[in-house]
């Protein structure tokens, strides 16, 4: 049990705004930090994985049981379901999915992009802190790549960075030419801030909306291209021919209740990722829909996955008021000179080190009864968002509008107040093994964006994931328009669910749980009557 | 300053009773009831414009359109949830505007409607974000695109304006076709185009091995 932390009225009095504290110094010792404190790492929470492609690897318990669920569905769900055909399938909504669809159409390719809520429902739009692209002169790709090896703890997949910080330029300009601003300077060259852990300014952001700017403008370009968006539909199973390739995913509908199976040349899963589960009991920064689908999906098909067991906590999460516990804090505030201290007032890590470090140094704080109590179980350290408004006149309202608003919603003046921050559930690190073209181990089955596996090894640095969703986002849809020219349609089945259900009771593993889990508990879609028309065969299960 | 010593409010939402804690969103409060909600739930920060509710407050007989994450409940408060509205009727592909002299002239064809504006301000009265958004619509019609979007920044595409708009201008399209114009004309960084020239005469190799 943590130790108690200092009072929160009385951290408050004792906090003054200062123009220099002292910093913090090297890490000491890092392995040791991570080893003793980062939440990867707490006793008991991988379990051995007993079915699927990765038996036998180590895998998040809370992430093992959704990978060894059920299926949501049988043959007798698809008796009768509609029939669709394309050439392409994305899955999902967000950044990687509007990427891929826009490509994959603008090549000629007839696509359909569903998604499980609205299009643009997704963790891209919420991101804050921008993008990372090489672009500075005394900046490289190759320090690019170096930066994201050493900060995944070099567990990454290196060709698979290669590929990405080579892409990183033309992505800004794709982008731009879709219509994406970005904060200038007066002679219009694009503004770099500093992620965490790296080696040059190297982050083109727009304020702290990045996210919000990228995915308007990307949703404009879908409804104004052919894709055809089917919006509250959620994929539940993929489809597989004889061959055991993907031909397409069976899909819901959440406004008229029925399956549809779509059969497509291609599919591309771009589903993102598993915040919503609240791993290890932690707030999440994450979308609603952010339940690790794609995951399920994909592993049933016998796609193999990668470093299911590690995952990001991002420094900044917001822990007081509670109702918005989770809620995200761009990194940008600590890129901008922000400090962060603990209840007593002192710096204790350099606050622009990697996130797993940052992050880690903020629970050992916490345990060890420096950081600030609120009572019940609240507890945190403080961002000093006054101090970086003395140092920098005007930054805060320049760059950081989201966080005033959030300042607001808060009731906290943070041109005075420091706001207390905790860790908060950000990013599944690993994912979809996946090539250069964002193919997966299964012929004709893409995964991209946050559900694919290997690009960040076991941390993840500021930037890379909105580079990541277009870089790879465009490669898939490429390379499936591409192959889709010359393929035709095949008979398809969910064959690979029986497989499945044989393995399970084989290894004598429960049934009862389903997945995709496809909502958070919270909204309680599995006791919601609306939906009843989904789950009408579920009783005659055996 | 725990939550148990806080105050229970009473309020309605989509016809239900529910007694919560005044510190929930409507969104938590329906959920903290044990009610399912699933649709017109999104990203809970307040980005996505997906939550949209009307909600009335005790006392008061006006409505207020509002996200339904960034809404703390208040006693006596009436909320109703509302369905997503179909998309922009309006189409265009940046790609078909050859240079940016023409802008002006493809707004006109693209948005016929936004020079009806009748300046019945409803678009503005709408937006949950506080955005000048008739002033915007005023600004694209001029031709004045950057000035225009630059109000649009906020814009998380609830569509309130769209649906309040009795000439169908889509206000907030037009702000987002303001905001794309000015990047895809007029961003020319500097610093990213001689990265790319470098990039392309095969400077900058990275080893990938």
């Amino acid at each position: 049990m943590a130790m108690q932390g200092i009072p929160y009225s009385e951290a408050l009095r004792n906090y003054s705004v200062k123009t220099f504290r002292e910093p913090a110094g090297e890490v000491q010792e890092p392995e040791q930090l991570l080893r003793s404190f980062h939440p990867d790492y707490y006793p008991g929470t991988t379990v051995t994985l007993r079915v699927g492609v990765n038996r036998g690897d180590a895998c998040h318990h809370q992430l093992a049981e959704v990978l060894q669920a059920d299926a949501r569905i049988d043959e007798a769900d698809l008796a009768g379901a509609a029939i669709r055909e394309t050439d392409v399938l994305v899955i999902g909504g967000g950044g990687a999915g509007c990427a891929a669809a826009l490509v994959a159409a603008r090549a000629g390719a007839r696509v359909i992009l569903t998604t499980k809520l609205r299009l643009g429902d997704s963790n891209t739009v919420m991101a804050e802190g921008g993008i990372q692209a090489s672009i500075e002169k005394d900046d490289t790709p190759q320090m690019h790549l170096d930066d994201t090896l050493r900060a995944g703890h070099y567990r990454s997949d290196r060709r698979l960075v290669a590929r990405m910080v080579a892409d990183g330029p033309d992505v800004i300009r794709w982008l731009i030419q879709q219509g994406m601003q970005f904060d200038l300077d007066k002679y219009g060259d694009i503004l770099l801030r500093r992620a965490g852990g790296t080696s040059a300014n190297r982050v083109a952001y727009y304020r702290d909306y990045t996210g919000l700017e990228m995915m308007r403008v990307l949703r404009e370009s879908v409804t104004n291209s052919n894709i055809e968006v089917l919006d509250y539909s959620p994929a539940v199973e993929l489809l597989s021919n004889e061959e055991g390739h993907c031909g397409g995913a069976v899909i819901s509908s959440l406004k008229d209740y029925s399956y549809t199976l779509v059969k497509a040349k291609a599919v591309i899963v771009a589903t993102g990722g598993i915040g919503r589960m609240h791993i290890n009991g932690f707030p999440t920064s994450n979308h609603f829909g952010a339940t690790g689908d794609g995951l399920v999906l994909a592993y049933r098909l016998g796609a193999g996955l990668r470093d299911l067991d590690s995952f990001q906590y991002h420094p900044s999460g917001l822990t007081w008021p509670q109702h918005l516990a989770g809620t995200l804090i761009t990194e940008g505030v600590r890129s901008a000179g922000a400090y962060i201290l603990n209840g007593q007032g002192e710096r204790f890590v350099d606050e622009l080190e990697t996130r797993d470090l940052v992050s880690s140094a903020i629970l050992r704080e916490c345990a060890e009864g420096r950081g600030v109590e609120v009572g019940d179980d609240i507890r945190g350290v403080w961002l000093d968002t006054p101090g970086l408004e003395l140092r920098n006149p005007g930054t805060l309202a320049a760059r950081f509008p989201k966080l005033i608003q959030l300042g607001k919603r808060s009731g906290i003046d943070l041109y005075h107040q420091p706001l207390l921050i905790y860790p908060t559930l950000h990013y599944q690190n690993g994912g979809v093994v996946i090539d250069e073209n964002g193919c997966s181990s299964v012929p004709r089955l893409y995964c991209v964006g946050e559900v694919s596996g290997g690009i960040h090894g076991k941390n993840r640095i500021m930037g890379n994931s909105l580079l990541e969703i277009i870089s790879f986002g465009r490669r898939a849809g490429a390379h499936a328009a591409e192959k889709s020219h010359r393929r035709g349609h095949k008979k398809v089945s969910i064959e690979h669910v029986s497989n499945l259900r044989r393995e399970l009771t084989l290894a004598e593993m429960p049934m009862e749980k389903q997945g995709p889990a496809l909502f958070p508990e919270c909204a309680k879609f599995e006791n919601d009557s609306d939906y009843d028309g989904l789950r009408r065969n579920r009783k005659g299960r055996p | 300053m725990s939550e148990k010593t806080e105050n229970l409010v009473k309020v309605t939402i989509d016809g239900k009773e529910i007694l919560a804690p005044g510190k929930l969103s409507t969104i938590q409060a329906l959920w903290h009831a044990g009610y399912p909600r699933v649709k017109s739930v999104g990203c809970l920060e307040g980005v996505c414009g997906s939550c949209r509710i009307m909600v009335r407050r005790a006392g008061s007989t006006d409505v207020t359109m509002e996200l339904g994450c960034q809404t703390l409940i208040e006693e006596g408060m009436e909320v109703s949830f509302l369905v997503f509205p179909t998309p922009s009727h309006h189409t265009y592909e940046l790609g078909e505007i050859r240079n940016s002299w023409e802008v002006q002239a493809h707004f006109s064809r693209i948005f016929p409607e936004a020079d009806h504006c009748r300046n019945c301000h409803g678009c503005t009265v709408s937006c949950p974000k506080g955005i000048q958004v008739e002033r915007g619509v005023e600004l694209a019609v001029k031709g004045r695109f950057r000035e225009a979007g630059e109000l649009f920044v906020e814009c998380v595409m609830c569509n309130f304006c769209m649906t309040a708009c009795p000439e169908f201008i889509a206000p907030n399209h037009v702000g987002i076709f303001a905001r794309r114009v000015t990047a895809y004309f007029h961003i020319r960084p500097s610093n990213l185009i001689n990265r790319l020239e470098k990039l392309r005469r095969g400077e900058l190799q990275i080893r990938d091995q």
